[in-house]
């Protein structure tokens, strides 16, 4: 059979067609672009088992119990820890992304001496040397934990002094320290028996205390009932989260707390409507409406709305003494549902506001980054993270997120008095030490914080006070030793004390206090260690307008 | 195993906006956080949308919707225009799943989507070094040039269909399944349960004349329902004629 010229044409015109309609080109594409969606160096996650471990969260002092999914020594997941005592399953937004904090790209891996690299024998050797010139000064940003105790005993072995960087809940209860002699680090709030909250801009829904603990009692006893068991009341000057599903929101001017609280408290006693607790505030009602934009009526009828429903609380979200008399007005302090005093005794610490002359000074990790000391003394810094510009000495990189073994002592904001142990599950990134290990390597004489928290439990056991609290409640008297106590708390349960309500609490208040400058707004992650957020916080920060900031413009 | 209908029931009075849920959806699927990507066109499965009820002063209120995948039952709009098949209704469960392995990425079903919670993967996955040991093994990164969405976590009723499987039981144990949204809500908003088992506590919630669903008037029967007590809420599942403006545009 000849191929003639024709039959070429034929074929090539019938080619053509063929091509147009046939799927094999699109097939080609669509394979190609398959194959180039999966080229080798696009990351594959492990196929490996998977197996889930309990801990807790440590990038806060409260301390919530987290659900580790860990796959080949990492972790790839965290929930939160439904059996959990103290947060109820729950986390913040940033807490579910923690997991990959440890490979943030600002990750201190090395260290630093004034901006060039340089080596724990480097660094360990200048801090020898200081301490053997002067005294030191330790900045603990997380007080109450074995760490801490490692890191004050060492202060206060070398003559030098222990200081603290209290977060903004712990400094609202600054004025009930002053008034009643008992440390705020042994107050707290009994939110669980209270019925009426009055929150002078605190984001109780928003980042406040443990998240679980109020988001849950309002969600239980409060969200979308017109008549809610739990009246939460925000006073706040611009329509905050916490505004938009409060029982009411009342909008007063910025800055205008304390004139509200005191004009509240001259209702209150004029009209007779509590037993006279203490002084008055020399501000008039009419100069208090003046100062809220509320009128005197506005404010008279939120008086009696407070003693509405009994007990009543005051919250603010940092140090504000009027706010703290209005509590005392009310009976809120030492009383059910009010301030109480937790059971154990806690130790007042002296502020880091003002820091003594040192030769050196030593900041733990759990320090803010912001915090910069007043003083010429030479700074060796912790951090795990590099949040920026800062004029310290030495950077010294600590562990990250479950890369320590730590104790997790009570939250500030707690009514009852916990304790709970955040295992180290994942192995450094890189080489750390935390500042206890750091001056254990200097002075041989110091503990180590797993020491401590072995004596801890040891104390727990013999006082027999209390329970362990998982999925169960075991009281202490019923465990067979010290170390059962120890591998539960391992094992994410919480060791919970009695109720706070029975320890007595005397709260004398002499005259109306004066407010000094008040703090500018927090943001709401203001209580996060880390200098940095989890990438995944991009979800709310930028692949979202969820979060612009906490305080919005007012509607 | 007896055909499910999964579904949730949202209840907004609850919902504080706080975001875990949009948090723990991108860790539970290996979502990467990636510097370029913009609130149009960052892969969120899902969104939570702030939206009030416009008025001024002390009664300006305001609500947080958490958007997903609706998993429409009826004519399934995203079903009905996918040129690849890459989407179906899971007859199974009840979930409109998606398949990246046949999208060829002409984003016919975001268009189609009456709730805009699909969304565009545009770039290859990628994390800083080292972080991909933090991925979840249980699902596969997320591909470039393909459509996501919710798919209420199916790797979790895989591993709840496994660990059945191993106790030689048919049917899974409801606790097993949970999608990530809903263990991370630290208010208890969201509820997830088989819409088709009458007993089962979301059934009976979602006939409460609390309950709702976004633009049910379209007959796409969402498996996904809102709930509040406020009128003003309710209202905003027909746009055009509540008396509302929304805050929020993904």
């Amino acid at each position: 059979m000849r191929f003639s010229r024709r039959d070429l044409l034929v074929w090539g015109a019938g080619a053509a067609a063929g091509l147009v309609v046939t799927p094999v080109p699109w097939k080609i594409l669509d394979d190609t672009s398959k194959w180039s969606q999966n080229w080798p160096w696009i990351p594959q996650p492990a196929r490996v088992p998977v197996e889930f471990k309990q801990s807790a969260c440590t990038l806060c002092p409260n301390g919530c119990g987290l659900r580790v999914r860990m796959a080949a020594g990492w972790a790839v997941g965290v929930a939160g820890l439904s059996t959990h005592s103290v947060s109820r399953g729950a986390l913040c937004p940033l807490g579910f992304g923690a997991h990959q904090l440890n490979w943030q790209p600002q990750r201190l891996r090395a260290v630093r001496h004034r901006g060039s690299a340089s080596s724990w024998s480097e660094a360990q050797a200048a801090f020898a040397k200081a301490r053997s010139e002067g005294p030191i000064v330790v900045i603990d940003g997380y007080p109450g934990r074995a760490a801490s105790f490692v890191l004050q005993s060492f202060a206060e072995k070398q003559s030098g002094n222990y200081r603290v960087v209290q977060g903004a809940e712990t400094r609202a209860l600054k004025p009930y320290e002053e008034w009643t002699g008992i440390p705020a680090a042994s107050l707290g709030y009994d939110l669980e028996n209270t019925t009426t909250i009055l929150s002078f801009g605190t984001p109780l829904l928003d980042g406040w205390g443990v998240p679980g603990r109020f988001t849950r009692l309002w969600s239980e006893r409060a969200a979308g009932t017109s008549d809610p068991q739990l009246r939460l009341i925000q006073v706040e000057s611009s329509f905050s989260r916490t505004a938009s599903k409060a029982w009411q929101w009342i909008h007063i001017r910025e800055g205008s707390d304390s004139a509200l609280a005191s004009g509240l408290a001259r209702v209150l006693v004029e009209q007779n409507l509590v037993p006279a607790h203490g002084p008055i505030p020399a501000m008039s009602l009419a100069e208090a409406a003046s100062q809220t934009g509320l009128t005197v009526q506005a404010i008279a009828d939120m008086a009696r709305m407070l003693i509405a429903k009994t007990p009543t609380l005051a919250i603010a979200p940092d140090n504000n003494p009027s706010i703290a008399a209005l509590n005392v007005l009310l009976g809120s302090v030492g009383t059910r549902g009010g301030i109480v005093r937790r059971t154990q005794s806690q130790q007042a610490y002296a502020s880091a506001d003002e820091i003594p002359n040192a030769r050196a000074i030593l900041i733990d990790s759990s320090v803010p980054w912001d915090f910069a000391p007043q003083s010429d003394a030479e700074v060796f810094r912790f951090a795990a993270w590099d949040g920026g510009p800062t004029k310290v000495d030495w950077l010294l990189p600590a562990p990250g997120f479950l890369e320590e073994l730590t104790d997790v002592p009570t939250a500030p904001t707690a009514s009852v008095e916990t304790y709970g142990i955040a295992p180290s599950l994942v192995k450094p990134v890189s080489e750390v030490q935390s500042a206890a290990q750091f001056v254990a390597g200097v002075d041989s004489s110091s503990s180590s914080p797993e020491k401590v928290i072995h004596t801890r439990c040891e104390e727990l056991y013999r006082k027999r006070s209390g329970a362990i609290v998982s999925k169960d409640r075991t009281p202490v008297s019923q465990l067979a030793s010290a170390q059962k106590l120890e591998e539960a708390l391992q094992n994410g349960a919480v060791w919970m004390d009695e109720p706070a309500s029975s320890v007595k609490l005397r709260c004398e208040l002499k005259e109306w206090p004066t407010n000094g400058p008040q703090p500018g707004p927090g943001n709401w992650t203001s209580e996060w260690a880390a200098p940095v957020l989890p990438p995944l916080a991009s979800k709310l920060y930028i692949e979202s307008d969820l979060r612009e900031s906490l305080h919005r413009g007012n509607a | 195993m007896s055909a499910a209908r999964y579904g949730m029931v949202i209840d907004l009075d609850r919902c504080t906006g706080c975001g875990s849920c949009m948090v723990a959806c991108a860790s539970e699927n290996n979502v990467p956080a990636l510097p370029q990507a913009t609130a149009r066109t960052g892969l969120t499965p899902i969104l939570v949308r702030e939206v009030s009820n416009g008025k001024q002063g002390a009664d300006h209120r305001e609500a947080f919707f958490p958007i997903m995948c609706m998993h429409c039952e009826h004519d399934t709009p995203c079903v009905k225009v996918c040129p690849q098949q890459a989407v179906e209704v899971d007859k199974a469960t009840g979930i409109v799943m998606q398949m990246p392995q046949r999208c060829l990425g002409c984003r016919y079903c975001m268009t189609a989507c009456p709730y805009h919670a699909r969304y565009y993967n545009w770039w290859d996955p990628s994390w800083p070094k080292g972080m991909e040991k933090s991925l979840n093994p249980g699902v596969a990164v997320r591909m470039r040039g393909v459509v996501e969405k919710c798919n209420l976590c199916h790797a979790r009723l895989h591993s709840a269909m496994e660990k059945a499987a191993a106790a030689g039981k048919r049917e899974i144990d409801q606790a097993d399944y949970v999608p990530a949204c809903v263990e991370a809500c630290p208010t208890g908003a969201i509820h997830f349960g088989n819409l088709a088992d009458a007993n089962d506590p979301v059934t009976k919630e979602s006939r409460s004349p609390e309950s709702f669903r976004l633009l049910a008037k379209l007959g796409t029967e969402p498996k996904l329902y809102y709930k509040s007590k406020e009128a003003w809420v309710r209202a905003m599942a027909e746009p055009n004629t509540a008396p509302t403006s929304e805050a929020q545009h993904g």
